[in-house]
């Protein structure tokens, strides 16, 4: 069962979920996996698409059991009277909401932070929305991709003097979801010392903006808007990705002239314009040129190995592939297994942090239900028959 | 009233992903001193944006973004006063957050290993690049840029893209942030229970871990792995569209989304050649690309933003793509007040971001500028 101890900070921390897709299950995971009992509410009538996208069993939905590992689930159905009246009873008992519905659902539902609030004083009640709650713009609804576009980072990204490409179309939600984490883990604290519970409003776009801060400074400071710069930075030169045998890129970026020595040095380069910063800034379209003739055929991985020992920040760019063969991250136990309800073992993605005193994590993610009977009989106290009867009227589906 | 108020933080860290950890604590109220170099202080402090472009101890931008609300002072902490004086520090410190390798931390007298015994009760937050264990070559010399290759995001953008070189994402810091933003929940974690801790950040991982929807599949053998650019995109025609001027992203993924563009576009001949479903069951290459083609010239004409709600009202999702002046301009910005002036000596009244949460009781507040270098030495060591 998912409700054992597992220590860590979070502890005795109880968080209902009411949350969808990514951004929102990405929160809950976080608060998981630092300790807390988080526990989704969900139901038959309202599933979560990653429980269904392409699989037949919503019990082994992949891009589900992937985001909501150690977590457990409870169905209530929120489309009927008895329903809600369980899930504010459940609030009552949590001491962390979280939600990602699209904007005003959860005022509609009649459970909001207001109503909430009546059931237990010291909620914290997160909300998380693309633009925020609150705003001209705060009705629309987005995607990811969205979220990166409108926050100003997409517009960074493309290649030199040509149109914005954004991001890998996967960056945001898990961002956006961490900055939420954060944002509770802070009125925790606060509620601890004081007895305060509070609202919370988290905005995706806002969060992606706050990600590329610098710019928006020189924005702020000088009035520039920089265009799309490929992979060049403003301290190292050169700075970028070449192109190595079977197809791999190698990265290499050099932050120091001694560094820039030590690559010439490998390379065979021996050109005064390129000594200092300065000069290789001036001419690095040349120098990226020489460069990617120099890696053109060699292979990426033993390239980069050799560069690192000789001082140079150099890897080889990891596709899937080498993502999940990657031994340091075996080695570390980021991939790490854990037990689903049936017993079976299944690898996982871990957090990106280790600590001592941490949280053991051992479950994967939950079956639809699966712990309706802890959260009914041991969390609420309901007797079977209450339970039966309340699953008869179609509360429990 | 700020959530940290009561939390006193050593700053050792010198790169971004620490000070914006620090950053993140300190706006929440927390007291957070850096401890940096005497003469030249933070390396941050000597990276850009430069006010009028013109470099300096506190001219720095980033510098100016990433340590909002804290205090600086100067230690030598390669002479033995230098180290006493920290260590005095650390005595009333609840949380260190540091960067640096374990040899320099350990002559800190902050060995992970003893810090139980050594001082009961402190926080260590240590953010590396490939975690504080890493023994693997990447991690003698790591970057951003290294860290975005060596967590897959790099390789895979932009999206779609299979020939030209991967590009290293938004800026030149995207991974520290992430980092820092990381580290940060982690400390506000432990300090909710108060037990001592060491916590092991790693840059790698924590990339890593923003794609645990893909790569969680791929780990757990549910999704195929293989050396494609494009292993972790969905396909479709959705993506970035010119403007009048400026740049529209659309996507589109569900009948409702074509339903929208039909009404958006007044029903065209080629919209109503294509199936209704096709977006969900009809996704063809040649299809995309007309979809691409078309819908791109008919964006041509349109402002992104008028367009962009327009499509909105309709239930499309396209959204303008904004760059720093629109946001700067934004009314929903504005109205939630996520840029506020601060004065600062050498960089003036400027504008800077702030924080993307809002909390009712607590909210974060960004009452003072980056500190100048050395600004709180006489104050806080005497």
């Amino acid at each position: 069962m998912s409700h054992h101890r597992r220590g860590g900070p979070l502890q005795g921390v109880r968080v209902l979920e009411l949350t969808k897709v990514w951004a929102g299950p990405y929160a809950g995971k976080q608060l998981a996996f630092l300790g807390a009992e988080v526990i989704r509410v969900e139901s038959r009538g309202s599933l979560d698409v990653t429980r269904s996208y392409g699989v037949q069993d919503i019990d082994k939905a992949p891009g589900f059991m992937a985001v909501n590992p150690q977590k457990l689930s409870v169905q209530i159905d929120m489309k009927s009277k008895e329903g809600l009246a369980l899930l504010k009873d459940l609030a009552g008992k949590c001491d962390i909401l979280i939600e990602n519905l699209r904007p005003g659902a959860i005022e509609r539902l009649g459970i909001g932070y207001a109503e909430l609030k009546r059931e237990r004083p010291d909620i914290i009640f997160v909300s998380m929305g693309m633009y925020g709650n609150t705003g001209p713009l705060a009705y629309q609804t987005g995607y990811a991709p969205c979220f990166v576009a409108l926050g100003g980072l997409s517009s960074l990204v493309g290649y030199e003097g040509e149109a914005p490409r954004g991001m890998n179309i996967r960056y945001a939600d898990s961002t956006f979801g961490t900055a939420a984490a954060f944002a509770t883990l802070a009125a925790l604290n606060h509620r601890k010392r004081t007895g305060e519970g509070q609202f919370i409003d988290v905005s995706a776009v806002e969060t992606m903006t706050s990600m590329i801060g610098d710019s928006i400074m020189d924005h702020s400071l000088n009035r520039r808007v920089v265009a799309c710069d490929g992979n060049r930075h403003a301290e190292m030169a050169p700075h970028g990705a070449y192109p190595c045998a079977d197809g791999d890129w190698i990265a290499i970026s050099i932050p120091t002239d001694t560094a820039w020595a030590a690559l010439a040095g490998r390379m065979g380069v021996a050109d005064g314009r390129f000594a200092t910063l300065a000069g290789r800034k001036a001419h690095e379209a040349e120098l990226d040129r020489i460069i990617a003739a120099w890696t053109a055929g060699q292979t990426a991985a033993t390239l980069a190995e050799t560069l690192q020992f000789a001082g140079i920040a150099a890897t080889k760019s990891a596709n899937s592939v080498d993502l999940v063969s990657d031994a340091h991250l075996w080695e570390r136990e980021f991939f790490r297994t854990v037990t689903d309800a049936d017993g079976e073992n299944r690898v996982i993605v871990g957090p990106g942090h280790r600590m001592t005193h941490g949280a053991a994590i051992t479950d994967g993610a939950p079956k639809l239900g699966q712990h309706n009977a802890y959260v009914f009989g041991d969390i609420l106290g309901l007797s079977v028959e209450e339970q039966r009867r309340l699953a008869d009227a179609g509360a429990i589906r | 009233m700020t959530a940290l108020r009561t939390i006193r933080i050593i700053e050792l860290a010198e790169g971004v992903a620490g000070e914006y950890c620090g950053k993140l604590l300190a706006d929440f109220g927390a007291s957070v001193i850096k401890i940096e170099r005497p003469g030249t202080g933070s390396p941050t402090r000597h990276m850009g944006p430069f006010k009028d472009d013109v470099p300096g101890t506190d001219t720095s931008g980033l510098f100016a973004y990433l340590n909002t609300n804290k205090k600086s002072v100067t230690l030598d902490l390669a002479i033995e006063a230098g180290v006493t004086a920290l260590r005095t520090l650390l005595d009333h410190a609840d949380v260190v957050i540091d960067d640096h390798d374990p040899e320099w931390l350990a002559a800190m007298g902050l060995d992970p290993r003893h810090l139980a015994d050594a001082r009961p009760g402190l926080i260590l937050c240590a953010i590396t690049p490939f975690g504080f264990t890493a023994r693997d070559s990447r991690h003698r010399n790591a970057t951003d840029l290294t860290v975005m290759h060596a967590s897959g995001w790099a390789y895979h953008t932009p999206s779609g893209e299979t020939d030209r070189p991967p590009l290293k994402g938004a800026g030149r810091f995207l991974a520290s942030y992430e980092a820092g933003l990381e580290a940060a929940m982690c400390v506000a974690a432990a300090l909710h229970d108060g037990l001592g801790r060491f916590i092991d950040v790693s840059a790698q991982e924590v990339m890593a871990s923003r794609v645990d929807y893909v790569l969680g599949q791929m780990v757990a053998g549910d999704m195929d792995v293989d050396a494609r650019r494009t292993r972790f995109d969905l396909g479709g025609p959705a993506g970035i569209f010119p403007c009048r001027q400026g740049h529209a992203y659309v996507w589109m993924s569900a009948p409702s989304h074509w339903q929208a563009i039909r009404q958006l576009l007044g029903d065209p001949d080629w919209v109503r050649a294509f199936p209704d479903d096709w977006l969900e069951r009809g996704l063809t290459p040649e299809r995309i690309a007309e979809c691409r083609t078309r819908l791109g010239d008919w964006l041509r004409s349109q402002d992104k933003d008028e367009v962009s709600a327009r499509a909105q009202q309709r239930g499309l999702t396209m959204v303008p793509v904004n760059d720093p002046d629109d946001l700067l301009r934004s009314p929903q910005f504005t109205h939630r007040g996520f840029f506020r002036e601060l004065d600062h000596p050498a960089l003036g009244h400027a504008v800077y971001p702030t924080v993307p949460y809002k909390l009712s009781a607590t909210p974060a507040h960004l009452a003072a500028a980056a500190p100048l270098l050395g600004q709180h030495t006489a104050e806080t060591i005497g």
